[in-house]
Formats: C-alpha cells, structure tokens, sequence
C-alpha cells in the first residue's frame, strides 16, 4: 500500500453531489424551502401581479335622471369594466369618493342631458379619473371613452343623423385573446422563481461551508476546484430544473395557461438558463464571506435584474440605457423564451438570438465564476 | 494500548514518494496581507516520524503557515515543499499526501458519522474493500462502535474530534496536519487524542501539529516557537527548558530553585523578551 | 422608566456599528437611490410608439390617410410592410412587432359607398396591459376616421360626447404614481433588513446578555435599537422625497409635516416587528429572510404600490387589509398626488397607529420573555 491512491474526477464529483443531495433532503426545512416555497410563490406573485383593469369603484351622480341617462349609467356598468359603488345627487361625493380612494371613476350626467340629446345638441358626461395610479387610469379611461363614444354611435344612428356605413374595426388579440394579464405574467413568475432558487442555493450552499469551515476540509483534499464548483452546482441545477417543473405544472393545471410551444425547448431554454443564474451564485459566494453578506449582495443583484427584465414593466418603454442594460441581463432573454413558447408556440427558430445569448450567458458565466473560484481558493 | 492491535499499526508502512527528501520544508516562507506580515522569513525542515509542535500566541502565524503548507493559501515569497513537492507548483500531488484537521470542527454536522466517512472516501478515491476496512478502523478509533447513522453534530465533541482526525487520515497520508486539534476538548479526550498521535508517528508518519497547550507540547519531539510572524526559536522541548535554564542562571533571582524552567516559562520568557504578542 | 442617559448610550453605540458596518451603510443610503432610479426611471407603462406591421391590399389615397392618421397618435408606428398576412403572422410570433394592421382590397370602395368597411387589426395580447390600452385609443382613431370620410367633410355633433378629466396626475406620469409608494417600499426594507441585521448579530454573539446585565430596561433597549433607524428612515424619505421633486416633478401637493409624521408612525410599526423577528429567531441569516418576506415582499406586491387590489381575488384582497404598507401606500399618494391630509386618512393613519403600538408592544415582549428566561 505504498504510494497515494487517485481517484478520479468522476468519483470525486460523485461523492460530493451525493453529500449535498443528503443535506438537502436530510433537513425538513430546506426540503419545504425546495419544493413548497416555489408553489407559494407562484400562487401569490400569480394572483397578486396583476395588471387586467376590471371593477373599477365608480361613483355616480346623475342629475338628470331620465331614461337616457339611465340607460347610460347601464352601458357602462353592463361591462364587466365598471362597478358603481356609490350613487348620489350630491356632485361633492365624487370628489369625497376620489380623495378618499373608495372610487377610482366619477361619471357626472349633468341636469339637461337627455334633453340635450333629444335637441340635437350634445350632452356632455363628466367622466373624473383619479390618475395616481396611472396604469387602470388610462385603462379605465379608454374603456370609459369606448363605451360613451358606441352609446354616441349608437344614439346617432337611431336618430339617423349618421350616414350608414363607416369603418368596423374587428380587432383581434393573438396568443391571449381574453387579455388575461394573467397569461403573460404566470410563465414569467416561473422564471424569476427558478432564478432566486437557484441563485440563493448556490450562494448560500458554498458560503455556509466557508463559514462553518468545512470548505477547507474539502480543499485540502484532492478535490480540484473545477470538480467543487461541478459538485455544488450539479445538485441545484438538478433541483432547480424540478422546482421548474413543479411550478409549470401549477401554472398549466391551477392557472390553466395554455403551454403552445415545445416543452423540449423550454427545457433546453431553463438548463442554459440555470447555468447562467448558477455562475451569478458562485460569483456572489465568491464575494461574500458570511452568508448574511451573500443574501444582501443577492438582492442587490435581484432587484435590478427583476426591475430590467421586462418581468413587470415593458422594456420599449424605458429610456435608451435601461433598454441597452437589458441586453446583459440573463432574465429578459429568458423570459422572451418562456413568454414565446407558453403564449405564441415560438420554435427554436424564432428564438434562436435568445437561445444563442442564454448559451454563451452560461458559457461565460461558468468560465468566470471557475476563475474567481480558483482565485478565490488559491 | 490494550491487547488487541493498537488502531495506528494498520497504517504502518506509510511512505513518502521520495522517502530521501524531508516531509516538510520551509525556505523563507512569508505571508503578507496587505501591510501586515503573518508570517515573515520562516525556515525550518521536519523529519519523518517527527511530531513537530508549533507553539505561538493567538495570532502568531501558526494558521497562516499551515494553510500555505497545505495549499490554502499562496505564499507571498519562499519557498516550501511538501512530500518533496513544491507547494506552490505542485499542490494537486500534495493533497493526495497529506490529512489535514483544523481547529474548526469541520465535518458535516448534519451527515451521519457514515455518510462524513463516505464523503472522504469518495473525494480521496478510497472505495471497495478498502473503504470497508477504513471505515471499520475509524469507528474503532474514534470508540463508535458501529453506530454509523448517528447525527455527527449530535456526538459528543471529543468524538467528533476522533472522527475528524479518522477522515483526516481516510486516506493513509504520510503526513498529517493538525491545526490546534484539541481546542475546547476535556483533558481525558486529549489525552486519548495524543495516544493516538503518538501511534501515528510510531509507525512512520509525519506529524505538524499547532497547539497553545503547554503540556501538549510535551508530547511533541521537537517544538518551534512563532511570535509576531517569525520563527524565535527551534528545538526539543528540554532543549528549549536547558538553554532557557542556562539563560535564567546567568540572571539572578530569576529562577531561585534548582530544576529546569517549565515551557511555560521558557515560552513567556521568549515572548516577552520579543516584545509581547500581537494583539488582534 | 427610560433613562436619558443609558437611551443615548445605547443609541450612540448603535450608530457606531452601523456606521462601521459596510453592507449596512449601503442598504441605509445607496439602496434609497437605487431604488428610485430603478423604479422611477425604468417603470413606465406609458403606453407609446407600438411597432405594428402594414398589410395594405387596398393601396388608395384614403388607406394612406387612415395610417397617417394613426401614426399622427403618436400611439402606433408603422415599421414593416410585409406583402401578406401570412408574412405579418411570422413578424408577430417573433415579437418584431406587436401588433398588424390588414387593409382589405375594396375597402375604399365600401367606405365611400356607404357600406361597412371591415378592417383588421392584429395585436400581441401577450401583454395584455399594453394589448388593451392600443385596442382601446386604435377603435377611438379608426372611428373618427371612419366617420370624417363618411360625412365627407360635413360636420356632425355627436349626440354624447365624453369630458374626461384626469385628477390627482393629469399627464398619467408612472413616475407621479411610483415615487409616493415607493417611500413605503424603501421604509419597509429598511425597517426590515436593518433591525434584522443589527438585533439578530447581538444575539449571535452573546451581547446581547451582556446588555441584559447591565441596568438598561427593555423599553429602553428597544428604543435604542429604533432610534438610530427612524432617524434613518426619516432621511431617506427626505433624500427620495427630494429627488422625487428634482428629479421626477413628482408634486408634493399635501403637507410635508403630516408626510413625516405618519412616516414615523408606520417606520415605527414596522421597525417594531423586525425587532420582534429577529429576536424571535435570533440568527441573522433567518431573520433577514423572513423579514424580506414578512415586509418587503408584501409592499411591493399587495400595498397597492404597482398593482390595483381591487383587480386581485377577494382572498387576496382580504390580505391586503393585514398589509401596512398598504395603508402607508394610500396615505403617501393621498399627500403627495391628492393633497389630503389627515381629515381624509385618518383611518389609514389609525391603523397604522394600532401597528406601531402592537409593534412595539412584540417588541418589548419578546425581550422580556427572552432575556429574563
């Protein structure tokens, strides 16, 4: 028995990720954290972000009370948009209303109007939106105008004062006809689900060993540091690939979107994907010495990578440097995959720019955080 | 040692790859951080089968020189060689060499005593019988009978000492390295402890061990003394005792009775006469 | 009974770690900034410039017109002119555009003959916002052309017509909706991160007996912990409240004394029960993950800060009533955007009265049940 014994790459790697995989699974609150969290997560960013404009708390005051304007008020109210939640003479509850924020909507039918109509002249509705939240401001709005300018329409052409004829927009929504916000949001959640997972495993995963001083057992041994980063990453990017599963099949099942695209293909997507967010965790374990450090620099990390990612917020709208910042960021080009494949049935053909800039994302990640790891170690 | 064949006889016959060269050997090894030197210009050589102590206060540079030796840590300048491998060049041939504790419990608190066993087998390429035979020796060893599933956070900290040092040496390494091993263990645990190290040594290995029990530094066979980052004196313990002894007469009052100083007394005498300790 | 002096101690020396205390400093001050160039710059919803692609099988005069007249609006742009639809369906799956305008050949024709002239009108409903806010203002355009070109230059009142007035925020800026509620956002990290960082690391290391030894009473250790942190608070909502105004033209139409105010009341609050957690749990690392989901979390998702409660599911609503920060949300935008004061949000700052008390009340309790054990 003289002379050391060598193992090989294969057996070493295989002893650590079976050592993570038990103290991942041993401890019963890290196996909740893995497999319960990601469902409640899905479950409340799913519900909870949401951006369908629908009930809005209005405010009536009809001073004209007639059977025009009533069947106005009816008009707005027939849709599933509006939603009176007050009426009253007094033209000071709408203002009560806004201030207080009990109504989002004041529709003001003045005294005279169906006179007004009846006359030939015009009768003028006071609709008041309170603009703070400027998103179901304008929605609210353009609904609001939509339905008083086809009550016009309408009006006009039962008093023949319109020429028949005239333009019929048949406007039709692709991919989300109902305009279900819903359908655009739930496939993305999974996507920054998967990335916070994976990132805080990885981080946390590598820094508690430094911490508790088990790193430098495992780096005194003949454990290269290639072979450490591919045993403490192989598990999660397992795990992470699982959770994704899980919250897909939530999102199919309990939110009913409709998947169109490849499963293969978001699969393919989600392991480069993985990989990218992965190397973001080891850099960060790389920086950070306790794992307090790890979960603050991670969410500085996270939230302007949620913020720029399109996730929440359109990226045509941002000024021309947020915009190019997206580019760098792995989340957006993910998330445009996810978004292709669950709504418009993309092919790997249509995304091939993503696809490409997820892989060597990952490539590149990898490569940097094996060269801070082995700095790091070294 | 009882009857039965004492744990450190079945790793006799360890031998370095090139048995000529000194297991360890330092050459102005220094570590700067920054503007601090932790370990400034420290040479020395160890013999096979030595227990070489390395005795210092808290922040001496004891850790630091481990580390280099182990491959922890770079060395900022020197030269060192480990198995008679260059420790800067040659670190992935070292670490199949050597075992290495440090004073930091570092097993996995929430694996079992079977699993941590597993582990280091695995990373060490120890598999197949061998494996069986080694675990069989550490749970012996280490007096755990063949309880492998107990919680190894679970087990009393002299235990999981024995444990650490048994995964330590998974491998046979003909060189061992100790960080402050027994810190926060009872004095019988140690005691055991020390039997144990002595049988490695007994048959052939290279023991470096750090320390700042005095009385563990009896057991040693030589003992360099650290304080501030240098090396401030090297010798076996009652050679340390004598010279120190030889310097007190020269001074009277110092050390009215007869008899040698104690190494604590040789130790703060050293220290003091250095300028105190660094503090931090 | 607090004491003067020992409160000062206490707060002086938590002042000092933090001010030590790298990470702790940038969440206190970098993150404020952070955040409102983040949220304030990057979140607009402003709905403009929506790429669409021309299929014109009509080629007239008039179908010019009509696409003049639509990126007259500023709303939509006109940037490929694919020959058919089957060409504008690929340009939509890839996402090179957002929406497809199809003229039919004859459409001319039946407008001016008086007949119904269908147009079709593609859009990406993936985003179902942007989706609905383009339908809505495309039938707005496409109707007024329609009936310009019938009436053939005639003019006609309308029967009814609508007199919208937008309050609060007339130009519907995000940003005027973003920065107030942002406040609540940036309050709710740092009561959370902070007290979880600096009360959780002096149970960590122990000191936390050794205050406990010392005369100081819990009141007083808990009010030492605050201080420091609502002094914090309060910079950072002057800091984002300032930068709002310079920055954004965010108005601050209500009264600033009031702002602050009830800012101290809800930091209070929520300072209380990070206190409250991390001594619960004693560890930073634990401390700090559940005071991200127990606060922050909730403020940026069911305060009503981006998203509209009254479009979440009643279960979720009913959440949101347990959410401070979603009080806190109502009372900034009612002071910044609507002018009002505590005539109007009294119930708002009501109930975040009952938080901070209820707060420092599991604060304190927490201690004594702790330390006197």
């Amino acid at each position: 028995m003289s002379g050391p014994r060598s193992g090989s790459t294969v057996g070493r790697v295989r002893a650590l990720v079976r050592k993570e995989m038990r103290q991942l699974f041993r401890d019963p609150k890290t196996k909740r954290i893995i497999f319960v969290s990601p469902i409640i997560q899905l479950l409340l960013f799913g519900y909870a972000v949401n951006t369908d404009v629908r009930q809005v708390p209005t405010q009536v005051v009809d001073h004209d009370r007639t059977a025009v304007s009533r069947s106005l008020v009816e008009a707005m109210t027939a849709s599933d948009y509006f939603r009176v939640v007050g009426t009253s003479d007094d033209p000071g509850t709408i203002g009560e209303a806004l201030d207080r924020g009990d109504a989002v909507v004041g529709l003001r039918i003045p005294p005279g109007f169906a006179a007004d109509v009846a006359g030939g002249r015009t009768g003028r509705v006071q609709i008041l939106v309170d603009g703070s939240n400027s998103n179901t401001a304008t929605v609210a709005q353009g609904y609001a105008q939509r339905i008083v300018n086809r009550f016009a329409q309408r009006t006009a052409e039962d008093r023949r004062l319109l020429p028949t004829g005239g333009i019929e927009l048949r406007a039709r929504a692709w991919f989300n006809p109902s305009l279900e916000s819903r359908v655009y949001n739930v496939p993305a959640v999974c996507g920054v689900i998967v990335l916070l997972m994976s990132l805080l495993l990885t981080a946390m995963g590598v820094v508690r060993e430094r911490e508790m001083g088990t790193l430098d057992q495992l780096l005194v041994s003949p454990l290269a540091p290639r072979e450490l980063m591919l045993g403490k990453t192989l598990p999660v990017a397992a795990i992470a690939l699982v959770q994704l599963g899980i919250v897909i099949a939530v999102a199919l099942l309990w939110f009913g979107i409709p998947l169109r695209g490849s499963v293969l293909l978001l699969l393919a997507a989600s392991a480069l994907f993985i990989l990218a967010g992965l190397s973001v965790g080891l850099l960060i374990s790389t920086v950070s010495r306790t794992q307090q450090e790890a979960f603050l620099t991670m969410f500085l990390f996270i939230l302007p990578a949620i913020i720029l990612s399109g996730f929440l917020y359109p990226i045509e709208t941002m000024p021309e440097i947020f915009q190019t910042l997206t580019l760098a960021n792995p989340l957006r080009h993910y998330l445009e995959v996810v978004r292709g494949v669950f709504l418009k049935g993309a092919g790997s053909t249509d995304l091939l720019v993503q696809l490409g800039v997820l892989g060597s994302m990952a490539v590149g990640g990898l490569l940097t955080a094996s060269w801070r790891f082995r700095r790091m170690l070294g | 040692m009882t009857g039965s064949p004492s744990p450190a006889t079945t790793v006799a016959s360890a031998a370095a790859p090139h048995s000529d060269a000194p297991p360890v050997r330092v050459r102005e090894l220094t570590r700067r951080f920054g503007d601090f030197v932790a370990v400034d210009a420290v040479s020395f050589s160890v013999d096979r089968g030595e227990i070489f102590g390395f005795l210092g206060p808290n922040g001496a540079g004891k850790t630091t020189t481990i580390k280099m030796l182990t491959g922890l840590l770079s060395p900022s300048a020197g030269e060192g060689w480990v198995a008679g491998l260059d420790i800067r060049h040659e670190r992935p041939a070292i670490r199949q060499r050597i075992g290495y504790m440090s004073q930091k419990f570092s097993l996995y608190p929430d694996l079992t005593v079977g699993e941590n066993i597993e582990l280091f087998a695995g990373l060490y390429g120890v598999a197949g019988d061998a494996l069986d035979i080694r675990r069989a020796w550490i749970l012996e060893m280490a007096e755990l009978g063949d309880d492998v599933r107990r919680l190894t956070g679970a087990l009393p900290l002299g235990f999981k000492q024995r444990l650490a040092l048994g995964t330590a040496v998974i491998h046979e390494p003909p060189i061992l390295f100790l960080d402050e091993p027994t810190s926060g263990v009872d004095p019988v645990a140690r005691r055991r402890f020390w039997d144990l190290i002595d049988g490695f040594a007994a048959a052939g290995r290279t023991i470096f061990v750090s320390t700042h029990y005095m009385e563990e530094a009896e057991y040693c066979h030589r003992l360099a003394l650290m304080n501030r980052g240098r090396l401030i004196a090297l010798d076996t313990p009652r050679g340390l005792r004598e010279a120190e002894g030889l310097r007190a007469a020269g001074t009277p009052g110092t050390h009215p009775s007869s008899g040698l100083p104690s190494l604590e007394d040789v130790f703060v005498a050293l220290v003091q006469r250095e300028g105190g300790a660094r503090s931090g | 009974m607090i004491h003067p002096t020992r409160l000062r101690a206490m707060a002086r020396k938590e002042w000092i770690q933090l001010r030590r205390d790298p990470r702790s400093m940038v969440l206190a001050f970098a993150l404020p900034l952070l955040l409102l160039v983040f949220f304030g710059y990057a979140i607009t919803w402003d709905v403009e410039n929506i790429e669409i692609a021309l299929v014109d099988h009509d080629r007239t005069p008039t179908t010019r017109q009509l696409v003049v007249a639509l990126e007259a609006s500023r709303l939509f742009r006109v940037t490929h002119r694919p020959d058919s639809e089957q060409a504008a369906d690929r340009l939509l799956t890839r996402g090179d555009v957002k929406g497809a305008l199809v003229i039919p050949a004859g459409f001319t024709a039946d407008l001016l003959g008086q007949r119904t002239a269908p147009l079709q009108l593609l859009v990406d409903g993936s985003d179902a916002n942007t989706a609905t806010i383009a339908l809505n203002y495309a039938e707005a355009i496409v109707g007024r052309f329609g009936r310009n070109v019938v009436l053939r230059g005639r003019t006609l009142r309308l029967p009814v017509e609508p007199e919208v007035r937008i309050w609060y925020n007339p130009t519907l800026a995000s940003r005027n909706m973003i920065v107030p509620g942002l406040i609540a956002v940036i309050m709710s990290i740092i009561a959370a991160m902070l007290t979880a960082l600096t009360i959780a690391r002096e149970w960590e290391r122990g000191t936390m007996e050794q205050l406990a030894s010392t005369p100081v009473s819990r009141l007083e250790v808990v009010l030492g912990k605050l201080l420091p942190y609502l002094l914090i608070g309060l910079f950072d909502v002057a800091v984002t409240v300032a930068a709002g105004m310079v920055l954004f033209d965010t108005p601050l139409n209500g009264s600033v004394i009031e702002l602050a105010v009830l800012t101290l009341l809800f930091l209070t609050g929520a300072l209380g029960l990070g206190i409250f957690i991390s001594a619960a749990v004693k560890s930073q690392v634990l401390a700090t993950q559940i005071a991200m989901v127990a606060t922050y979390l909730p403020a940026v998702l069911l305060s009503g800060f981006l998203f509209d409660i009254a479009s979440m599911p009643p279960f979720l609503q009913g959440v949101t009533y347990l959410i401070p920060a979603r009080y806190f949300v109502t009372v900034t935008r009612g002071i910044f955007l609507k002018g009002v004061g505590l005539e109007v949000l009294w119930p708002q700052a009501l109930f975040m009265a009952v938080f901070a008390v209820v707060g420092l009340g599991l604060a304190t309790r927490v201690f004594r049940k702790e330390l006197s054990a």
